[in-house]
């Protein structure tokens, strides 16, 4: 039986009601009835061609530089002197050994009001953007737009009012996009602000007093304020990473909670800019640790025992004073409690062992959801993802495993088969991206 | 096999001449040089030679160097880089720095600003390492050479990037001068975001700044003066200052003949591009 391809994110609406998750380049959509039962709702793969693309722009190229070397007026000549013409771009393709290509999807958010989906595609490096009809029986999701950028998204955030989207890039730009407007032939936007840095996460944020701040965090060791709609004016900057930061979550309060390259999970009053507390995990990740963790061997010790590991993800329960976190290639996730007293004090409230790899991890509500890397499931494949419920009487997280094995089954009953979200071990896409992210400074000149 | 370069063949005079000044920098950079020191040693340094510090043109403001910074402006020791400005009792700086340098190449701007602002501290940032070397041997054989007079105590250089560790340096509002002399024109559209002026980045400038400071630029390629211009002038925090200000400045005048690609470009009687640019106040927020 071929391998149904791991989960690498999901999503799920305020009322538990509908799930979201992507599948190598595919969004999978699922409902969760009251019997326990899920159903297959919907569907969309992203077909899009990216040769095509390339050819577009291999074509511009050529023009361009014919009509550069004509201001130029350096006609190409053969040698009888008569002037020739090009024939048409040769479009590269790639050799034996080259990378293969991933047409990831990344960042689901729904509108405030869940009635869209927002997504980001690599393969034309576009910001998507979705329908939901949660009535609908055959498929939930619509796309109704794609905006294309220069550089590849890799974070979104969506303003309280549903209107404007924030994208922060690769290249480290961050753009503001209505919803409502619609895609242009060309790309003539100017950033609202930048880092010079991969941008990793934003956040939109608001005070008490109404006033909006964007919070964006980057492969340097800086998390940035800007003031919104006056981008232009920085607010300021929280300092005390010494790595990458690689995900921000917000809480009410001012708090604002930051993790990445570094062993501690740092809590900030960002409307302050005082540094809270920090906690260390180190000690807690170390049963957990293993050789996806040892330094990449370019900039390995002469012990090989240099041991790198890093935050993929934090997030915070609504109205619950907890965040999750997890490593990245760990099976657990490690759940910490904010002092209210003593205020941003983080101690630790639970660990949860998982019996795969954490891929992704959300919440909603008092529930996280992880997927997990079942590549090496037994016969029958399960584990593709667990909900972990916070139980107010018994005051701890626990595994719902009824609704977890529901969507197991779910899934291999929807799309076992399906040869788009079946993969072989080879071709299987990468699932660890965040550790790439540290610098090693120390190598270069 | 592909020779070495004579930076790195023990036996070239370059490979030499940098050993014996890396010991000295290593011996100096830090100290503070006054008389009695150059009692002890009594001898007079050298000034570097620049043939010795060969290095590429240019440097990619992206990638991951081995730079050196504070994790915020608060933990810069600047003490050691403005040694005669520490106060012995309280162990406290004595001033903070007001004017940066930004891409200052070989430090001839810093160099004539020095005597200038006497009463302000002078930094120059660099991305290059054998041409900050050389601005700090400079500043050593400077600050020796004229040790009577307490001379080149208010500048110095470090290397660092300053497109992405600005803010680690510089407080909000700190600064009342930054200077932007001959940056790399990084003349292909898709290396623009290189570019030291972008709109992105006029925004961590505007922070640094205080209200009313100044942003000089000066530059001989007309097509990245016009870029610069157009970026300040759309920045909703910067406002072009007069031709007739631009003519009563003492500093665009340092500017426009202090540099060393400035005495480069007189000699090849280029053309000399100048714009500055005033921080408007922070409008109130919305």
């Amino acid at each position: 039986m071929t391998l149904i391809h791991p989960l690498q994110n999901i999503l799920t609406s305020r009322d538990g009601s509908l799930v979201f998750a992507i599948v190598k380049n595919c969004i999978i959509s699922f409902k969760y009835q009251s019997s326990n039962h899920w159903d297959f709702v919907g569907q969309w793969s992203d077909n899009f061609d990216k040769a095509q693309d390339v050819k577009v722009n291999v074509a511009k190229e050529q023009q361009r530089q014919i009509s550069e070397n004509e201001n130029k007026n350096k006609k190409l000549k053969s040698n009888k002197g008569d002037s020739i013409t090009k024939a048409e771009a040769k479009i590269p393709s790639p050799g034996i050994g080259a990378p293969p290509i991933y047409s990831y999807i990344r960042n689901l958010k729904l509108t405030p009001d869940e009635s869209k989906l927002i997504a980001c595609a690599d393969s034309d490096k576009s910001v998507l953007i979705f329908d939901v009809d949660k009535t609908s029986k055959s498929n939930v999701l619509k796309l109704t737009k794609r905006f294309s950028f220069p550089k590849r998204p890799n974070a979104i955030s969506i303003a309280d009012d549903g209107a404007t989207i924030i994208v922060a890039d690769k290249f480290g730009d961050v753009y503001s996009i209505g919803i409502d407007s619609n895609p242009k032939e060309k790309f003539t936007q100017e950033p609202i602000l930048g880092h010079v840095s991969m941008l990793t996460d934003v956040h939109m944020i608001k005070d008490s007093d109404g006033r909006q701040f964007i919070i964006t965090c980057d492969r340097d060791e800086h998390i940035k304020i800007s003031h919104y709609p006056q981008c232009y004016i920085v607010d300021k900057w929280l300092f005390g990473h010494k790595h990458f930061v690689s995900s921000i979550c917000c809480d009410e309060n001012n708090m604002l909670l930051s993790a990445g390259g570094d062993d501690r999970i740092f809590s900030w009053d960002w409307k302050t800019g005082v540094n809270l507390s920090s906690f260390e995990y180190s000690d807690l990740i170390k049963p957990y640790l293993n050789d996806q963790h040892l330094a990449p061997s370019r900039f390995q010790n002469e012990e090989n025992n240099l041991i790198e590991f890093a935050v993929s993800k934090i997030v915070k329960l609504s109205g619950l004073p907890f965040v999750a976190f997890f490593v990245e290639a760990t099976k657990c996730i490690i759940i910490l409690e904010i002092s209210r007293k003593d205020k941003g004090k983080l101690s630790l409230k639970q660990v949860i062992t998982l019996p795969y790899n954490v891929i992704s991890l959300s919440t909603q509500n008092n529930e996280l959801q992880v997927t997990l890397d079942n590549q090496k499931s037994p016969n029958i494949q399960n584990n593709f993802a667990k909900f972990i419920q916070y139980d107010s009487s018994d005051n701890k997280f626990v595994v719902n495993d009824k609704k977890s094995t529901k969507f197991d089954d779910a899934i291999r009953q929807s799309i076992q088969g399906d040869s788009n979200l079946d993969a072989e071990k080879e071709d299987i896409y990468p699932l660890y991206n965040i550790s790439s992210l540290r610098k090693h400074g120390e190598h270069y000149s | 096999m592909k020779a070495k370069p004579l930076s790195q063949d023990p036996g070239s005079k370059r490979y030499a001449y940098r050993i014996n000044k890396e010991g000295n920098r290593k011996e100096l950079k830090h100290v503070k040089i006054d008389e009695s020191s150059l009692v002890q040693e009594g001898q007079k340094i050298d000034l570097p030679k620049k043939r010795y510090y060969r290095q590429r043109a240019h440097s990619n403001p992206f990638s991951d160097h081995q730079l050196e910074y504070p994790a915020s402006p608060q933990d810069m020791d600047w003490s050691k880089l403005y040694p005669y400005y520490k106060d012995a009792e309280t162990d406290q700086m004595t001033k903070k720095v007001t004017i940066a340098d930004i891409g200052c190449g070989f430090g001839g701007l810093m160099i004539d600003l020095s005597p200038a602002f006497p009463e302000e501290l002078i930094l120059g940032m660099e991305i290059r390492v054998q041409v900050t070397n050389y601005v700090e041997d400079r500043i050593i054989a400077l600050r020796n050479n004229t040790a009577s007079k307490h001379g080149f105590q208010n500048i110095n250089v470090l290397r660092g990037n300053a497109m992405k560790f600005l803010p680690n340096f510089f407080e909000k509002g700190q600064l009342s001068k930054m200077f932007f002399c001959f940056p790399d024109p990084h003349f292909k559209q898709r290396k623009h975001k290189a570019r030291i002026i972008t709109n992105t980045l006029l925004s961590e400038y505007a922070y640094v700044l205080k209200e009313g400071g100044v942003v000089y630029t000066i530059t001989d390629v007309k097509d990245l003066h016009e870029w610069m211009v157009k970026h300040l002038e759309e920045h909703p925090l910067f406002k072009r200052l007069s031709k007739e200000w631009e003519d009563n400045d003492k500093c665009v005048k340092i500017m426009t003949n202090a540099t060393e690609e400035g005495k480069k470009v007189e000699r090849k009687k280029g053309d000399k591009f100048v714009a500055c640019f005033t921080r408007l106040p922070t409008p109130s927020i919305l």
